[in-house]
């Protein structure tokens, strides 16, 4: 062991403590440098970009259903409500002062109709419950209790058993939460969308210096989303199917196309519905029934990537081909009723007549793969249809992504 | 240095201050380097890994116990970080049969002017595992238990990556010795062996080959 002893001692002696013998780098400063001058700025990514990527998932989805919300919906509500007094056989002679007389029609006559209208109203009121419920909850805002009520006590007067007073307030408490909640939901999200839009910029300059070749991705995804003319407040239920080719052309920035075939579904006062057609009675609402087939043009920009979850955000331009459009009116007075509905023939194509705005969670499977979550809005930026209506869509993509050339392994 | 200046200077750099952190840097570059030259494999890896620890002295320098002296915790930073570096790679087994180094020459060591460089070459040149155990425990001075719990290792595996440590040190020692001697002497013998032996650093097979002639 001697031996050992020795060899160790000869090296302890020489290399324990080395005067200067490595001499000062002028460029391992600079290399340490530029680590602590990066670290400062991955603090801010590391820390805020998974929450600033949150808020401005959840502002995607709020921004349709709030901003967009059009004037006209208090009238609807309203309108509503006056619908379930005439249920309740408390029949005219009631002052309507708000009203303007086509509406005050319509109330008068839904009488007659009402079992069409029970069978619609519920539903729509489960409908625009069960969307607006989760994201107050996922705000955590205490607004969210007033929120999900007000669409119970709407059924509940839905099924006719309340009284006159009763079915007055509903339209009043499903209207008045909600404005709250937009105050609630708007305050605390602002100061993330400021921060946002100057962050987005740094991450770009911390770029990798590995090689980088172009990935290509086919997923496939479905989507349930929900549509609406100049907001979300008369909204009905879709169905999205299709699939997406995509390239990574650097490695933050995919490129995407592909072909989703869609099944829009809309409801909206005949205000908003354009045609050259004279109609001799004027309906008070239109059914549409859309089905189209949406060709995006989008380019996504990754924000976080760990591990196997990644978070992007993207854009784009979304061209329309419709394949069937019909739409069915519904008239206030049963007797005196014109065309009950219309189908339009042939397929006509509106070119990136949409803007896409999107939020992608991934999470990879393995390297072939992944699973993806994608809350999204589509804004219109002109009239669609034969209607020319002014259709946006939000909802939440799901599907499953193959990458065509498998991620190296780490 | 003084100890007052030292201690102004990393009251500047607790504060984050630029010019501090660039002095300290200056100040213990040598002795940093010093520790990390002889766990890494090249002078390379040394620098990384110098600066990650003193990245982690930077950021973390509100953490300095003043009880301390400086440099032994810097010193003890640039060791962790090296290690910290390294433990991916020292996980992966070595499967080298050393039995055959076992029998190595019982001669004593060639009592040569072996300098700083050169015993780092050979510091350097062992597989990483052997390095690190062999830089603890020789010239850190931590036993194998205190190693293991460091590597995540256990205490045998410690034992036999520092004996096969000082197997290869021997063996280059002797080869420098050797090259000194007569360049060329042992060629001939050698290329004929290595064949059939799979990822062993030839150097052993040479070596062998010698002390059983």
């Amino acid at each position: 062991m001697s031996k050992d002893n020795e060899l160790d001692d000869l090296f302890k002696r020489n290399l324990e403590d080395p005067v200067n013998k490595a001499a000062y780098n002028e460029g391992d400063w600079d290399a340490l440098e530029q680590m602590l001058n990066k670290k400062k700025k991955k603090r801010i990514v590391v820390y805020w970009w998974p929450m600033a990527i949150g808020a401005a998932a959840l502002l995607l989805l709020f921004f349709g259903w709030w901003i967009f919300k059009p004037e006209g919906s208090d009238q609807y509500s309203q309108n509503k409500a006056e619908k379930h007094q005439k249920i309740n056989k408390d029949l005219a002679g009631h002052p309507k002062q708000q009203n303007q007389p086509l509406q005050q029609k319509a109330s008068q006559v839904s009488g007659p109709l009402s079992p069409e209208n029970l069978a619609v109203s519920p539903v729509k009121g489960r409908k625009g419950g069960g969307f607006i419920k989760p994201a107050p909850q996922v705000a955590l805002i205490p607004a969210s209790s007033t929120q999900t009520t007000a669409p119970q006590k709407n059924d509940k007067t839905d099924t006719g058993v309340k009284q006159n007073l009763m079915a007055k307030t509903p339209g009043q408490t499903v209207q008045k939460p909600q404005t709250d909640a937009t105050f609630a939901l708007s305050l605390p999200a602002k100061p993330d969308t400021g921060a946002a839009p100057g962050q987005q910029k740094k991450p770009a300059k911390i770029r990798s210096k590995q090689s980088f070749s172009p990935r290509y991705a086919l997923s496939i995804l479905g989507a349930p989303d929900i549509n609406g003319v100049g907001g979300f407040q008369q909204s009905k239920v879709g169905t999205n199917v299709g699939f997406l080719f995509s390239v990574g052309i650097t490695k933050k920035l995919t490129v995407s196309t592909g072909a989703i075939y869609s099944v829009k579904p809309y409801l909206t006062g005949f205000g908003n519905y354009h045609t050259p057609y004279q109609f001799k009675v004027t309906p008070t609402t239109v059914t549409a029934d859309c089905r189209m087939l949406d060709l995006p043009l989008d380019i996504a920009y990754q924000v976080y990537n760990r591990r196997q979850n990644k978070i992007s955000i993207g854009t784009g331009l979304s061209s329309y081909i419709m394949l069937r459009e019909s739409y069915k009116f519904s008239y206030a007075d049963t007797y005196e009723t014109g065309p009950s509905n219309y189908t339009v023939p042939g397929t006509s194509k509106y070119f990136f007549g949409v803007l896409n705005l999107k939020a992608t969670y991934q999470h990879q499977v393995n390297s072939k793969f992944g699973i993806s979550i994608q809350p999204y809005l589509k804004l219109p930026l002109g009239n669609i249809g034969y209607s020319q209506v002014h259709l946006q869509t939000t909802g939440i993509a799901v599907g499953v992504t193959w990458n065509l050339n498998p991620l190296p392994k780490p | 240095m003084g100890e007052e200046e030292l201690q102004q200077l990393i009251k500047g750099c607790i504060k984050q201050d630029r010019k501090c952190q660039k002095e300290l840097y200056k100040a213990f570059y040598g002795f940093a380097m010093g520790i990390c030259l002889r766990y890494a494999g090249n002078r390379d890896e040394a620098a990384e890994v110098m600066n990650q620890g003193f990245f982690k002295v930077f950021t973390r320098a509100g953490k300095y116990d003043e009880a301390v002296p400086f440099k032994a915790w810097l010193g003890r930073v640039m060791i962790n970080t090296s290690i910290d570096f390294y433990r991916t790679k020292l996980k992966m087994a070595y499967t080298e049969d050393l039995e055959l180094a076992d029998q190595l020459t019982d001669g004593e060591l060639p009592d040569k002017n072996l300098n700083y460089d050169d015993l780092l070459k050979m510091v350097q040149a062992l597989p990483q595992a052997y390095r690190t155990v062999f830089n603890l425990f020789a010239i850190e001075g931590y036993s194998h238990e205190e190693i293991a719990a460091m590597l995540k290792i256990n205490a045998g595996t410690s034992k036999s990556n520092l004996h096969k440590a000082r197997l290869k040190l021997k063996e280059m020692i002797l080869q420098a010795d050797a090259s000194a001697d007569s360049p060329d002497h042992h060629k001939d013998i050698n290329y004929t062996r290595v064949v059939a032996i799979k990822k062993v650093d030839m150097r052993d097979i040479f070596l062998n080959n010698d002390t059983r002639e």
